[in-house]
């Protein structure tokens, strides 16, 4: 038997409250608190200080349990159906989270899972596959990590991150008669309103900044802040800058590789020659930098803990900054904006964003969400209509 | 120095030609007396050193002046004259969408003096003139193209009157051009971008065509081929040349340039007869390689990112620094390649890309 034909024989074993329980067992195992397989990973990930990896991997899998896979797959699967056998998962970048759910959805709609780690993060994704084999090792049997392209031609579905060209690329090859579920690169803003205590809005920010150093979709790019009072931007960026320097002596950032650290070099150097900018930065290091923007302008959008305060007068302001950013908007990290927050999701949603969040919680993406606008499980499965 | 003082003795330096003595102490006086001058006169600049921490009274070697990121030149006017007195604008290739860096001149003295001078040893060692066919639109049809105002400057110097660009608004005529190659009887200079050669090569291949140019013909290429469809290496890029056009690979030099630079780097294989990937500094520039994170130099021969100090760039900032890969060696540098974005282990989007995606550097 090939090996994809074992893996899609290993699929049948998932059903679907046995999965159940090996998924939420397995999160389990990761966000317990003296977790064995977290610390594995702080030591062998890499990317990010071994501090993120444990707080981030807790926090983003606190909510993943039994109840929400069961409600989950209850909320989208439930209609007659058919599952693919073998799911392809190509992933790409390097948050743990990421990989975790990208192997998990497709265990839970019943289909074995053949999945490719990127090459930022070879580690994540054979941990967890590793974690679910201490759990129940049937269902563990359906989910295989290798790097084998050809099963892209073999598998029954995709799933694929990465860059837009890579997304074209790969829907290229697989066609139009297998599924094909892509998660392109995007980018995420916080958006803080005028009824904030700046100290808690910039210490919520903060957190949304550091957690994998700045590089998820889901990392804020820019903070628009209402300037209202006057002076209220700069507030906030004052305070995030402390927040910051704080938040690097729990969460300290990891090492950036040469690409990172000349992007970075970069952007402050963009930010400091601009005119009337104010920037303020970690002291003989290059661990965070906050930039106080002087006009309404599109400064480019921030990463590894570098983060523009884009003051804007009103939401009029906001949308004018938001409409050129569709498709390419993921989260919206919002405070402070009150009756207002309505008025602020149409924005987001016209402007392509998928989730809005309360600030604080931009990384903490639940499992059920439909990200990138996609249901987690139902674009992955052939449905059957039965008509009376 | 005043920047007239400043700007005699680079050009007195230029003109000793690129065998010059290297003179590290003259280098020194000329890029520290340059440097505050730039920053007393450059606000952008002066924002920068102050946003960094950097006195300039402090800075007492040429390697310590603070380096301008090429990105940078997309967001604010680094130069040290008024707008007004502003001679020419060279802006970094990108769609018209694009956010597109300047280098604003007042001045083209000391671009022309860089050039001819290597130009004259590099390219054309062995002839006064000789005709050019140039694989780039005019300075006419690109205005703000430093590639073109550089091709035609040179072929002003040291093309014959039968030289020509090849390309215009509608691109070229391969059928013509091939026609043409095929006929010559006199050397050549076939000079252009590495992408535009790869378009040539693939014309030839597809009419199943292999030249033997004129011996004495020589191949100047430059760029590279960000945002194409088609990369090739250097090395099978000039193998292609070799190939299909009949030029010996110690006749094909790579240019290395920038919009952001006055002065370019060349390979010597065209002097020497010896074919050669290391790009040769001028003596009035110098190039390190660093390491990012430390801005500290790498250990020689190893990869680094690549940061140029120009002296002939006395109107904006003399140190620039790249997103290329490279080393130096002993000589010269070599050009490896570029920083691929920080994109690759996020999946956050690039910080310009889509949005603002980046140009090449001409």
């Amino acid at each position: 038997m090939t090996e994809l034909g074992a893996l899609a024989e290993a699929g049948r074993a998932l059903e679907p409250e046995r999965t159940i329980a090996a998924l939420a067992g397995a999160f389990e195992l990761w966000r317990a608190p003296d977790s064995a397989w977290r610390a594995r990973l702080a030591r062998e990930h890499g990317v990010y200080s071994p501090e993120v990896i444990q707080f981030g991997v807790a926090r983003a899998l606190a909510n993943w349990t039994a109840d929400t896979l069961a409600r989950l797959r209850a909320r989208e699967l439930h209609a007659p159906f058919a599952a693919p056998r073998v799911t392809a998962v190509w992933l790409a970048g390097s948050i743990p989270p990421s990989a975790f759910s990208a192997i998990a959805l497709p265990l839970l709609a019943g289909s074995a899972v053949y999945a490719k780690p990127s090459s930022a993060d070879p580690v994540s994704a054979r941990l967890f596959a590793e974690s679910l084999r201490e759990i129940d090792p049937g269902i563990a049997a359906a989910v295989r990590v290798g790097s084998d392209a050809k099963v892209l031609d073999e598998c029954d579905a995709v799933v694929a991150q990465g860059s837009d060209e890579t997304i074209a690329a790969l829907r290229a090859r697989v066609g139009s008669v297998r599924p094909f579920v892509g998660y392109g690169h995007k980018l995420s803003l916080a958006a803080i309103g005028p009824g904030i205590d700046p100290l808690g809005a910039a210490q919520s920010l903060a957190t949304d900044v550091a957690l994998w150093d700045g590089r998820g979709c889901l990392s804020p790019a820019w903070a628009l802040v209402s300037d209202s009072p006057r002076g209220r931007a700069a507030e906030v960026a004052h305070a995030l800058a402390g927040a910051l320097e704080e938040t690097e002596d729990v969460l300290p950032r990891g090492a950036l590789d040469a690409a990172e650290s000349a992007e970075l070099l970069e952007l402050r150097a963009r930010a400091a020659v601009r005119e009337g900018t104010r920037l303020e930065l970690a002291a003989g290091a290059s661990t965070w930098t906050v930039v106080l923007e002087s006009s309404e302008l599109r400064p480019p959008a921030g990463t590894l803990r570098f983060l523009s305060v884009v003051p804007v007068s009103d939401l009029g302001s906001l949308a004018r900054f938001l409409t050129p950013l569709a498709p390419h908007l993921s989260c919206v990290g919002h405070a402070g904006f009150g009756p207002d927050v309505s008025r602020l999701a149409s924005l987001a949603v016209a402007a392509g964003a998928s989730r809005l969040c309360p600030l604080g919680r931009m990384q903490l993406p639940p499992l059920d969400w439909n990200h990138d606008g996609q249901g987690p499980l139902r674009p992955l499965v052939r449905w059957l209509d039965v008509e009376g | 120095m005043t920047r007239a003082e400043i700007e005699a003795a680079v050009l007195a330096w230029i003109a000793q030609g690129v065998d010059a003595p290297a003179d590290d102490a003259r280098f020194e006086a000329l890029a520290l007396a340059l440097f505050r001058l730039q920053h007393e006169r450059g606000s952008a600049f002066r924002r920068l050193c102050t946003a960094f921490g950097v006195d300039p009274l402090r800075v007492r070697r040429w390697q310590d002046i603070p380096a301008v990121p090429t990105g940078a030149f997309k967001e604010a006017r680094l130069a040290i004259f008024p707008p007004e007195a502003t001679l020419r604008t060279f802006r970094t290739s990108g769609s018209t969408t694009d956010v597109r860096g300047a280098l604003h001149l007042d001045t083209l003295e000391l671009y022309d003096a860089s050039l001819a001078a290597t130009f004259r040893a590099f390219v054309c060692p062995d002839v006064e003139r000789i005709r050019f066919l140039v694989l780039a639109p005019s300075a006419e049809e690109a205005p703000d193209s430093s590639l073109s105002y550089m091709f035609a400057r040179a072929l002003a110097s040291f093309g014959t009157p039968d030289s020509r660009f090849c390309l215009d608004a509608g691109g070229w005529d391969a059928d013509a051009l091939v026609t043409e190659l095929a006929s010559l009887r006199a050397p050549v200079l076939l000079a252009g971008t590495a992408f535009a050669f790869v378009h040539l090569l693939d014309q030839l291949e597809t009419r199943a065509v292999s030249l033997a140019l004129p011996a004495g013909t020589r191949v100047l290429e430059t760029g590279g081929f960000k945002g194409r469809s088609r990369e090739l290496t250097r090395a099978e890029l000039h193998g292609a040349i070799t190939a299909r056009l009949g030029v010996p690979r110690a006749r094909i030099v790579n240019q290395y340039g920038m919009c952001e630079l006055g002065s370019q780097f060349y390979e010597a294989s065209l002097r020497t007869g010896v074919a050669s990937d290391v790009k040769v500094v001028p003596r009035w520039v110098r190039t390190r390689a660093i390491d990012p994170a430390t801005l500290e130099d790498v250990a020689p021969g190893e990869v680094g990112v690549l940061v140029h100090y120009d002296l002939a760039n006395t109107g904006s900032v003399l140190a620039v620094m790249t997103s290329d890969l490279g080393s130096v060696v002993d000589g010269g540098l070599r050009v490896l390649g570029r920083l691929r974005g920080a994109e690759a282990r996020g999946c956050s989007l690039a910080a310009d890309a889509l949005l603002d995606p980046p140009g090449a550097s001409r």
